[in-house]
């Protein structure tokens, strides 16, 4: 098995654009034609993409060359079984594009040393794209330079009339912008301290003493409904979880277990040897938010709406929030191997990212020199993400973000 | 009040009068014409129409009135009265009469209804209630008031009338009627038992009875001679349109009898049971040996109430030059058709090559499916070229073919496969050709059954039960060629391509009972392990004996030609086997299982709740169509109880705020410039690149009924 890549691409000739000679690695959940597309399941064995994804699409016209895909957790779920960051590291790709349900992409990005970056929810095409919990996923980017990141952003963000579920919104801008660090204030959430270990913490003040030290407003701000970000994605994630995985019935694609008497017994057995345990679970629990406590779907899109409400509130505020991303344990992104078959262990570590995904917020992990496996995360209001990008590039350039 | 006075609402005639009458019931409907009030006044026996006018009824009577509602029970007094000419209403059988209320009694109000009861409009054109067009769940769980209304009750009626027939005639030939248990033992037959677990006997089971074929042979062992019983009979089958996991089967058996006195007195019976449904029965109904219903409509319970027999057509292609056709009878193979006479103005080219020959045939397991059309003087086909002038002359001498006319052939290596195929093609063209005549009843006698089907491992199994008598007991049964070609003295009873009932003459002598046994591969022990009781009692003396089950439901269903078994029955069981109406089947308290002892059945101790989770599992293992190895089930255990902790958690956090879905408001998009066309990647097939099963432009997948 190659270590970095799942699917190498052979083919090294690109088009002629304005991002020549940009390498970027992808995950085999993003339909590139003629590639397999088995998005780390075996519901999707053997499917080979009949056309590109929108993303893939923009890429190949800017003239990115796509270095292949990389290994994959089940459906993105969780990082068990990730390849992610592999390619960066031994530098066959400048970028690499990693779903992001819950946080993976900056959780990765924490591990591999590198900038992550989930966009704002309804920037980026998802045509073509395998997801999972669809109010909430994102194709995230990594890169070792936040400018690859934007690269990459200014490429595929915007507008697809493929995909009916991006909003009709202005595509903001993502050129390069001064900043002024004396009137930005960065707002740092108490309660996402709770749980941090010791090695983590201690990175975490440190970039924030670099961030009052680069001259920004560093201001303490509360979130006492902070615990129930994690509530509403597991429930609200459950529940699009199975109703998106019904589609894998293995009469369009996938593979057919045999000797199923009927159609139903086909359903069950196919889809029962299809799925793995961690999936399973977090199906099986999203089946019973939809079937037996539809109560439970709708109470927490009720909190959704009121954290998305003292979201925007917190965001009146200030200008940027700054947050953990990762809550504990040497190896913090990539211990993903400890993680459990049930959901639980998952959610563990996506303590501190899930809520970006929760309130579709752009959200941006930033390496810390100090302690490997520790990242800063910050987060500005929805479709801010140019300025997001500007804002840690003047950090970067002071060496003093989250370094 | 004297109900005693009472008069029943449909028996009021015009005779009646000028008479005061007691009348009681339920309003079925009721229209105000200001002031004047007309109801449809509805009991058991039918509808006559109330008025309640100022001019004869005292004011508390009319303001009492103009309260009522659909469904309200009542009691009014009043005096019969001829209706004024024209006011008449026809399609009452009361409809010429009327009575003018002086007195009115609500006996009981109802709640808005949550279906239409009413069958009959007050006006002329107006719509009547069609209990079609309510869920039949909703009819279920309100199975009272769907009974009020008078086609469903007229169906509970004509179904006492037929079981009162099939009591009244079986007692004057002698029958007794005689109850066998219903908790019993459960004894190895065709389905899955119902089990019962006694309290007093902990971790043992009763059966509910799948037939009272045991107590019945023993009753005739018993000297009883002749009995029958109206029998409620259960099996936990898979579920099937027109089943019910209970049911009612007309069970009788009679001693020192032939097949011919069980086909002369069931076919009276029968003839007797239609007769409540106005249909004439003509006796005696032909009989057919199950070879010649198998060669000649491909079915053991074939519908004659059309022809299209089957002709054999192999010895014609002896000597063909069509490879095809050469190959399938060097294998051994047959080939079969029919004629549709006269059907080629209604069966394309198109129709009968790519409907029938391509994607019909095969669906019914045949490779393939050979047509022609009979035209100037010959045959036409798309491989009529194949074929010597010789062979399609004898073709149409054959199927005695006429301009007109269309062949279709089946030719398989295998015999089952051309009758069985070509049989369902059979029914499938008479029904999309509209051969069969409607209101047409056609009985059949199916007799000579084969004794033994052939098992996978070389052996024999008793094709109807292990107690059938066989044609002749001189067989020996190490001899499988010989014990396949033993028929039984088994007979059905088909009707419509229905089968009503079935039965056989029984074996009652030890010796060739033990003969079969050998036959099936049962040692001794097997045998009295799973027959003891039962056989021994034929060491002392059994009578010659024979009998016949007549499933009642069905039959009452085509007696009265229901779209379903469930409307002749009051309390049915809905598709998926539970009783909107009760909500039965229900889970136990823990301490009634307790009580059974039946919490470690099977030495696993189960933590408490534990059960319940299990059920969980299954039931979203289920509905969700992912199945949970059994390693797994202890994580999704554990994921479901803290799914409950979550949604606990959800209920008591969630404010009054409004759901939201989405972070980006949800709208209807419209994309100018696309238009609706089918995709390009539909349209090359390269949609289908990567389904697992595909058949021409087509997913292929299971069968959705087993």
């Amino acid at each position: 098995m190659d270590p970095i890549f799942f699917h190498r691409n052979p083919d090294p000739a690109t088009a002629e654009g304005p991002r020549q000679g940009l390498r970027v690695a992808l995950q085999p959940n993003l339909a590139v034609a003629g590639w397999p597309m088995e998005a780390g399941s075996r519901a999707l064995a053997g499917y080979a993409a009949p056309e590109d994804a929108t993303i893939v699409r923009r890429l190949r016209a800017s003239g990115a060359h796509l270095s292949g895909s990389t290994h994959m957790s089940e459906f993105g779920l969780g990082l068990a079984g990730n390849g992610t960051g592999a390619a960066l590291r031994a530098g066959e790709a400048d970028v690499e594009l990693v779903l992001d349900l819950m946080g993976e992409s900056r959780l990765a990005a924490a591990g591999a040393a590198v900038c992550g970056f989930k966009p704002s929810y309804g920037l980026v095409s998802r045509f073509g794209l395998v997801g999972l919990i669809p109010s909430m996923e994102c194709c995230g980017i990594m890169s070792e330079s936040l400018g690859g990141i934007r690269a990459v952003l200014q490429v595929v963000a915007g507008q697809d009339g493929l995909d009916f579920s991006l909003p009709e919104e202005p595509v903001p801008d993502f050129a390069p912008e001064t900043v002024d660090p004396a009137r930005i204030t960065v707002g740092v959430v108490g309660e996402a301290q709770h749980d941090l270990g010791v090695t983590q913490e201690e990175a975490f003040r440190s970039a924030i003493d670099g961030m009052a030290g680069a001259g920004f407003a560093v201001r303490q701000v509360s979130l006492p409904e902070w615990p129930l970000f994690a509530l509403v994605h597991r429930i609200v994630g459950s529940v699009e979880a199975s109703s998106a995985a019904g589609r894998y019935d293995s009469v369009r694609y996938g593979r057919r277990a045999s000797g199923a008497k009927n159609w139903n017994e086909m359903y069950l057995l196919s889809r029962g040897a299809a799925f793995g345990t961690l999936l399973k679970s977090y199906l099986i629990q999203g089946a019973y938010f939809q079937f037996e406590r539809y109560g439970a779907f709708e109470d927490a899109c009720r909190i959704r709406a009121r954290l998305v409400g003292e979201m925007r509130r917190l965001m009146a505020e200030v200008d940027v929030l700054a947050l953990p991303a990762v809550v504990s344990g040497p190896r913090g992104g990539e211990a993903a191997d400890d993680a459990s078959d049930a959901p639980d262990g998952v959610y563990a570590q996506f303590a501190l990212t899930l809520f970006a995904n929760v309130t579709g917020q752009p959200a941006l992990c930033l390496p810390s020199t100090m302690a490997s496996h520790t990242g800063l995360q910050l987060v500005g209001p929805r479709l801010s993400d140019g300025r997001l990008l500007a804002l840690a590039e003047y950090l970067q350039k002071t060496g003093r973000g989250g370094n | 009040m004297l109900f005693s006075e009472r008069v029943p609402c449909g028996r009021l005639t015009p005779d009646d009068v000028g008479r005061q009458v007691l009348l009681a019931g339920w309003v079925d409907a009721f229209r105000d014409h200001g002031g004047l009030l007309f109801i449809h006044l509805r009991d058991r026996s039918g509808i006559v129409q109330v008025v309640v006018s100022p001019e004869v009824a005292p004011s508390e009577v009319c303001e009492r009135a103009a309260a009522l509602r659909s469904e309200y029970c009542v009691a009014v007094r009043g005096q019969v009265k001829q209706r004024l000419a024209g006011t008449e209403n026809p399609r009452l059988d009361t409809g010429t009469t009327e009575v003018m209320v002086t007195e009115l009694t609500v006996l009981a109000e109802s709640d808005a209804l949550p279906f239409a009861v009413s069958e009959k409009a007050m006006v002329a054109g107006a719509p009547s209630a069609e209990a079609e067009q309510v869920a039949e769940d909703l009819r279920l769980q309100y199975r009272y008031l769907d009974i009020r209304r008078p086609s469903m009750l007229d169906n509970l009626a004509l179904r006492h009338r037929i079981f009162q027939t099939v009591r009244q005639f079986l007692d004057e030939r002698g029958f007794l009627e005689i109850e066998t248990p219903v908790l019993t033992m459960s004894t190895p037959e065709g389905a899955r038992d119902y089990l019962v677990p006694s309290r007093v006997h902990p971790q043992n089971f009763y059966a509910l009875p799948q037939s009272p074929q045991l107590f019945k042979q023993l009753l005739m062992i018993g000297g009883v001679e002749r009995y029958f019983q109206l029998a409620r009979c259960f099996r936990d089958e898979d579920l099937r349109p027109n089943r019910q996991p209970e049911f009612t089967q007309l069970d009788l058996e009679a001693s020192f009898i032939d097949e011919e006195f069980l086909y002369e007195l069931v076919e009276e019976l029968t003839v007797k049971m239609f007769a409540v449904g106005e249909i004439e029965l003509a006796r005696p109904f032909p009989r057919m040996t199950y070879a010649e219903a198998m060669d000649t409509t491909g079915s053991d319970r074939p519908d004659l109430r059309f022809g299209l027999r089957f002709v054999d057509v192999t010895d014609v292609f002896a000597h063909t030059d069509y490879a095809i056709f050469r190959q399938i009878l060097q294998r051994g193979g047959c080939i079969k058709g029919l004629n549709l006479k006269g059907q080629s103005p209604r069966l394309s080219k198109n129709v009968l090559q790519n409907e029938y020959a391509k994607e019909i045939a095969p669906s019914f397991g045949a490779k393939g499916m050979t047509w022609m059309r009979a035209e100037n003087g010959g045959l036409e086909s798309n491989i009529v070229q194949f074929f010597s002038a010789e062979e399609l002359e004898e073709l149409r001498r054959r199927f005695d073919a006429a301009d007109g006319d269309v062949l279709i052939m089946v030719a398989d290596p295998s015999y089952e496969v051309v009758t069985s195929a070509l049989g369902q093609l059979r029914l499938h063209l008479a029904h999309r050709l509209g051969l069969i005549p409607a209101g047409s009843f056609c009985p059949v006698w199916i007799t000579e059954f084969p004794l033994f089907d052939p098992t996978d491992e070389g052996g024999v199994t008793s094709s109807h039960h292990p107690f059938t008598a066989p044609d002749r007991t001189d067989f020996d049964p190490t001899n499988i060629e010989e014990l396949l070609a033993l028929r039984s003295r088994a007979y059905d009873l088909v009707v419509n391509g229905e089968e009503l009932g079935g039965g056989s003459i029984r074996i009652n002598n030890r010796d060739v009972q033990r003969k079969i046994f050998a036959a099936l591969g049962l040692s001794d022990e097997d045998v009295r392990e799973r027959f003891g009781f039962f056989l021994r009692a034929f060491d002392f003396g059994a009578p010659p004996h024979g009998g016949l089950a007549l499933g009642m439901d069905r039959t009452v269903a085509m007696i009265l030609q229901t779209s379903s078994i469930r409307e002749v029955i009051a309390f049915p069981k809905n598709r998926s086997a539970a009783c909107p109406l009760t909500g039965a089947p229900s889970a136990v308290k823990r301490e009634q299982l307790a009580e059974l002892e039946l919490l470690n059945l099977g030495g696993q101790d189960l933590l408490p709740g534990t059960a319940e989770k299990e059920d969980w599992i299954d039931r979203l293992s289920w509905v969700s169509r992912i199945g949970i190895g059994a390693e797994e089930r202890s994580v999704m255990e554990e994921t479901v109880r803290r799914a409950e902790a979550l949604a606990a958690l959800a209920a008591e956090k969630a404010g009054g705020e409004k759901p939201m879905y989405s972070v980006v408001p949800v709208a209807n998009r419209m994309r100018p410039g696309i238009e609706a066309r089918r995709s390009e990647l539909a349209q090359s097939g390269r949609l289908l690149k990567n389904a697992p099963s595909t058949k021409g432009d087509y997913f292929r997948v299971a069968g959705i009924l087993e």
